[in-house]
């Protein structure tokens, strides 16, 4: 007896003689964690969305503190009827305004509005400027106030950046900190978010005034809204679930039990996550699901290995630890390789990423726990009645009778070379297109507006909008121009970075661009009675001094000592394509620039994390497809010591993925920091079908039998509960089609792809396979 | 010792500046022609030209569809003028001089000087050989070689009683001293307006002056405004218009004596006057100002396009006011 068999049988022995001191183990940590779990909390902070180690993320921190970065807040107040030029609406944005300045954590002197005295108008007149706020100390919202506020916006030329275009609204902008000025912990963004929802929008949105907030923070508040709705699915699937496993068994005891191991595993999940200082992050919620879900299918592993011999006459005790022994090798793996798949997201530099597979990873090890110890367990100490499980589904009754049903007999001749010859064609011709379409594969978000919404959503929307009535965007990103101290008034500096900027704006995809020269460009030409002739950088270091006076660092174009400059791209969109189209013109002028005194570098701003994040997740996919098909690869040869086997296992496997990144192009799906795990879970799930079926089909093969009489002992064992198993996976993660969050509806998508398919593969692939594999024995 | 000293600092900062890390001739690029542009000539009907920043230099034969020439320089280009279908000149910062001799097609740099730091504004010509250009703080360079050669002038004659004063007895002090601020104390020259035999020469502080020989010899006018003036032109009718700063439009019935101040409805920097068939005139402005005029200058009624932007200089092209703006070539059409 091989020596695993041995720790198996001695784990048998140990577990079942002492099952009341088993479960009240495991009845003291449920209570634990449990309570745990009751402490969990939504967490979403910006920078665990982003891979912090990219070259573009380390210059965004490097220079975060002067100017604020990507994470900001846009509230824009439109008037309904008519312009902004009366006292209702003045009152709100001033309201507005106000609200917005006094919440903890935004930054308060990058508050920025007509209302902040910041806002400045310049006019040229016969001796000089005149000049001052936008609106003025001593405004009254009557007719003659409103009309010098009129005038001053117009000289002021904010009309598109705080005023809109067509006069129609006005925008109060933020930046946010990074951490609670107060309390010095992180920022709580949700929080953020429920104040921007009910201190602003629900206070001021009325009297034909609205309100529409964008930004980072806005749009995980909307997404933990969102995210809350997963409660509803998980209710549902529960049920689902639990029609299904009652089918299966016929047996009310045997549908609560696994339901109700897998439960307790999520509960574990919950409760080492928030024992561990994690929260739980809208990302990474649907986790509990898989757990859920990958946890019944081994429960119905269990319990039909336990029915079957219930079935045959053993006492429920014996049953199940027949059951325990049989199934622990095969299911041990299957959940290793489950949680090995999920280990290989670490691999992944983006915070969200790693937690994700963190929690993952636990959940599948507690599954272990749960429905390969405490199921069997439990089910020992239940009297079931074998004429209860004597009439279950017509495949049990025909396995009862020693009568293979007509399913299985055509499955199994797939066994058959010449229909397996048949398969194998097939399959190759899908995985040939479905190779030569996943080359198609977009990196990135495909859609506008916030990728995680729908495109109805409120929040984009309200992106639409601002989008549509302003010349600015929250698409934008910050070039990083470093240089020397005081290289404000050095013209060749400012000349470079000019001409960087003019190379960019000529780009398509950049809608417009914004630098400290393009800025001091136009206040030269104020110095010279606004004569756009003189809309240059001067060669004179004077004049520029003079021009640089006019602008504070607070207007985020320059630091203090002028020794760090952005260019400020704004963009049409966030689709990679206009991402990857603009970084690489970047590329190419930075590298045609770049000199002793000045120095491009990318880049901050959303879009600049975007393209960070783009990039990791391109760099990321290839080592992350060879580290969790290479643990796959080990654990199978680990667990059958035969190529053959592995080969069987692993290539219907990969035929998958690949058609799953067809399934993607197909239906518009970019790869992105939501739908890559998808695919390492896709395979560490995939995988345990395969070793199920093969686990059963080795020993027979071994034992003699030739690949049809494996398979179809293989399909009478374990058939039903891979069918079973597929179709609960699928119908766990089915349920996020209906989901508020665009990117849950992408990974319930692909997930229920790659379950189903892989359950088909297993079943089909698999045996045509082993067909040519293995040698025919008579 | 000092002096020579700042000198030679003066003379190395300046070159340092000339040797700018730039490529010098200006990049072809899509959006020139929706980039800043200063002046726009029609020449002959044939063709329009029209230049602006970083050295663009824009060809049109329809109005509509333009063509961007290759530049020898990326210096911004304020003012372009064509004497003939082939000869044409343009002008900018950095002093530079432009020439072209085949229609605009190709362009030589025929002056240019960084260390100035002072601009060309406009620029002249009478025939193929005989020019003027003229710019900031009284810059003012002539030839009568077609550009070959280019020779600078100083109008004192332009500057009020005290400060000519003032010159002379920093002349007899220090000549150092005189030389410095005889190139910063006169006004700049925004516009040199030829009709027929008299030359006319508007410009900051209220300066209108006119000459009889092609600007060797200034008179200035009657002060009537203390801000700037950009542009002068004589009407159909033979009336003289002058517009500038902050809406001021000066009407003068009598030869540039007894200006009259026409009230229009707006402060906009006004910069360039647009003659149009019969008594229309049109004035173009800052803040998307067109002003349209259907007696002569007497009365203008606004017409603000809706997207605010500058309008710099138009003409009149196969019926269509084509204007160079903030926002690059744009095609108004007008009636008359």
């Amino acid at each position: 007896m091989r020596p695993i068999e041995n720790v198996i049988n001695r784990l048998e022995l140990t577990i079942f003689r002492h099952r009341v001191f088993v479960i009240i183990l495991f009845l003291l940590m449920s209570v634990f964690l449990g309570y745990q779990a009751t402490q969990i909390k939504l967490d979403a902070a910006f920078t665990k969305n982003i891979p912090l180690n990219h070259e573009y993320m380390q210059t965004y921190l490097k220079h975060r503190a002067d100017f604020g970065g990507a994470n900001n807040v846009l509230i824009s107040v439109c008037n309904q009827e008519g312009d902004i030029f009366n006292e209702n609406f003045f009152t709100s944005l001033k309201g507005v305004h106000d609200k917005l300045f006094f919440i903890p954590g935004v930054e308060r002197t990058q508050v920025n509005s007509l209302f902040s005295p910041s806002t400045r108008f310049i006019e040229v007149v016969e001796d000089g400027f005149a000049g001052g706020p936008v609106v003025p100390a001593d405004f009254v919202a009557d007719e003659a106030g409103l009309a010098i506020v009129k005038g001053n916006i117009e000289k002021a030329g904010v009309v598109g950046r705080i005023v809109a275009d067509n006069y129609s609204c006005a925008m109060v902008k933020a930046v946010l900190m990074e951490n609670d000025p107060e309390t010095g912990e992180k920022l709580d963004v949700i929080e953020i978010a429920s104040k921007l929802e009910n201190d602003i929008r629900q206070e001021y949105e009325k009297d034909g005034i609205t309100v529409h907030i964008i930004g980072f923070s806005k749009m995980v508040g909307d997404v933990a809204n969102g995210a809350k709705g997963v409660v509803t699915f998980f209710l549902i699937a529960i049920a689902i679930t639990t029609v299904m496993v009652y089918l299966f068994s016929k047996s009310i005891a045997l549908t609560i039990l696994p339901i109700a191991c897998s439960l307790i595993a999520v509960i574990w999940q919950l409760g080492l996550l928030s024992t561990m200082g994690f929260g739980l992050d809208p990302m990474s919620i649907l986790v509990p699901f898989l757990v859920f879900a990958i946890g019944v299918s081994h429960g119905v592993q269990m319990i039909n290995s336990i029915g079957k011999k219930v079935a045959l006459g053993l006492k429920s005790k014996q049953a199940a630890e027949y059951a325990f022994r049989v199934l622990a090798i095969p299911g041990g793996i299957a959940l290793l390789s489950d949680t090995v798949g999920f280990i290989t997201l670490l691999s992944i530099d983006i915070g969200i990423i790693r937690e994700l597979a963190i929690a993952a990873s636990l959940g599948v090890g507690i599954i272990i726990l749960t429905n390969l110890i405490l199921l069997p367990v439990l089910v020992s100490f239940i009297n079931i009645k074998a004429e209860k499980v004597k009439t279950p589904s017509k495949a049990q009754a025909a396995y009862q009778t020693n009568q293979e049903p007509a399913l299985w007999r055509f499955m199994q001749s797939f066994s058959e070379r010449n229909v397996a010859a048949v398969v194998l064609v097939v399959a190759a011709i899908l995985f040939g297109l479905g190779f030569h379409y996943s080359k198609q594969l977009k990196i990135g978000e495909l859609h506008a507006g916030a990728p995680s919404l729908h495109e109805h959503s409120r929040y984009n929307q309200d992106t639409f909008l601002i989008t549509d009535r302003y010349a600015i965007s929250v698409d934008y990103m910050s070039v990083i121009v470093e240089t020397t101290a005081n290289a404000c008034t050095n013209p060749d500096v400012l000349k470079t970075m000019d001409s960087f900027q003019w190379k960019m704006e000529n780009i398509a995809g950049v809608q417009s661009a914004v630098s400290l020269p393009s800025v001091m460009k136009i206040i030269n030409s104020g110095y010279y009675e606004g004569n756009l002739k003189w809309r240059i950088i001067s060669p004179n270091q004077y004049a520029l001094a003079q021009a640089l006076s006019n602008i504070p660092s607070s207007t985020g174009l320059l630091n203090n000592d002028c020794s760090v400059m952005p260019v400020i791209l704004f963009l049409q969109d966030h689709k990679a394509e206009t991402i990857n189209r603009v970084v690489d013109a970047a590329k190419i002028a930075i590298a045609e620039l770049n000199n002793d005194l000045v120095t491009f570098k990318l880049a901050s701003g959303p879009i600049g994390v975007m393209a960070a994040t783009n990039e990791a997740v391109e760099q990321a996919q290839t080592p992350m497809m060879i580290y969790v098909y290479g643990a796959v690869i080990i654990l199978c040869w680990l667990s059958f010591k035969s190529i053959k086997a592995v080969v069987s296992v692993v290539v219907p496997l990969f035929i998958v993925s690949t058609l799953a990144q067809w399934l993607m192009t197909v239906l518009d799906i970019g790869l992105t920091v939501s739908t890559l795990p998808v695919i390492a879970l896709g395979v560490g799930i995939g995988v345990d079908y395969g070793i199920y079926i093969l686990s059963t089909m080795t020993q027979r093969l071994s034992a003699g039998d030739n690949v049809q009489q494996a398979y179809l002992a293989a399909l009478k064992e374990r058939g039903i509960a891979v069918l079973i198993t597929g179709v609960t996976l699928a119908i766990g993660v089915s349920t996020w089609f209906f989901s508020d969050l665009k990117f849950q509806v992408d990974m319930g998508i692909l997930l229920t792809f790659m379950f189903l398919v892989n359950m088909l593969a297993a079943v089909t692939i698999l045996p045509a396979i082993a067909a040519f594999l293995w040698k025919k024995q008579k | 010792m000092i002096k020579i000293f700042l000198l030679v600092v003066s003379i190395i900062i300046s070159q340092g500046s000339y040797a700018a890390p730039l490529s010098t001739e200006a990049i072809i690029s899509p959006l020139a022609k929706d980039s800043l542009l200063l002046d726009i000539e029609n020449v002959n009907e044939q063709f329009l030209i029209a230049v602006g920043v970083r050295g663009h230099i824009l060809r049109s034969t329809d109005g509509e569809n333009w063509q961007q020439m290759p530049s020898p320089t990326q210096t911004t280009l304020t003012s372009v003028t064509f004497v003939n279908g082939r000869h044409g000149w343009a002008v900018g910062h950095d002093a530079i001089i432009l020439h072209s001799q085949d229609a605009g097609l190709t362009w030589q740099i025929q002056h240019e000087n960084p260390q100035l730091e002072v601009p060309f504004l406009h620029v002249h010509f009478k025939d193929e050989k005989s020019g003027v250009a003229v710019g900031s703080y009284g810059l003012f360079y002539r030839t009568i070689d077609g550009g070959k050669t280019w020779q600078q002038e100083f109008h004192l004659s332009l500057l009020i009683e005290e400060d000519i004063e003032y010159l002379d007895e920093l002349k007899r002090e220090d000549e150092a001293a005189y030389l410095s601020e005889r190139s910063r104390i006169l006004p700049h020259f925004n516009r040199f307006y030829q009709d027929g035999r008299t030359a006319y020469l508007v410009g900051e502080l209220g300066l209108i002056a006119k000459s009889n020989n092609f600007g060797e010899n200034w008179e200035r006018m009657e002060d009537v405004y203390h801000g700037s003036f950009y542009d002068i032109n004589r009407t159909q009718k033979g009336n003289l218009l002058t517009v500038g700063l902050r809406g001021n439009v000066f009407r003068s019935i009598s030869n540039g004596n007894n200006w009259e101040n026409t009230p229009i409805e707006t402060t906009a920097l006004l910069n360039n006057i647009v003659l149009y068939q019969g008594d229309v005139v049109f004035l173009l402005g800052n803040n998307g100002v067109l002003l349209k005029s259907v007696d002569d200058g007497l009365t203008f009624t606004l017409d603000t396009q809706a997207d605010g932007k500058a309008l710099l200089a138009g003409v009149i092209f196969k019926e269509k006011l084509i204007v160079a703006s903030e926002v690059g070539i744009k095609v108004i059409q007008v009636t008359p």
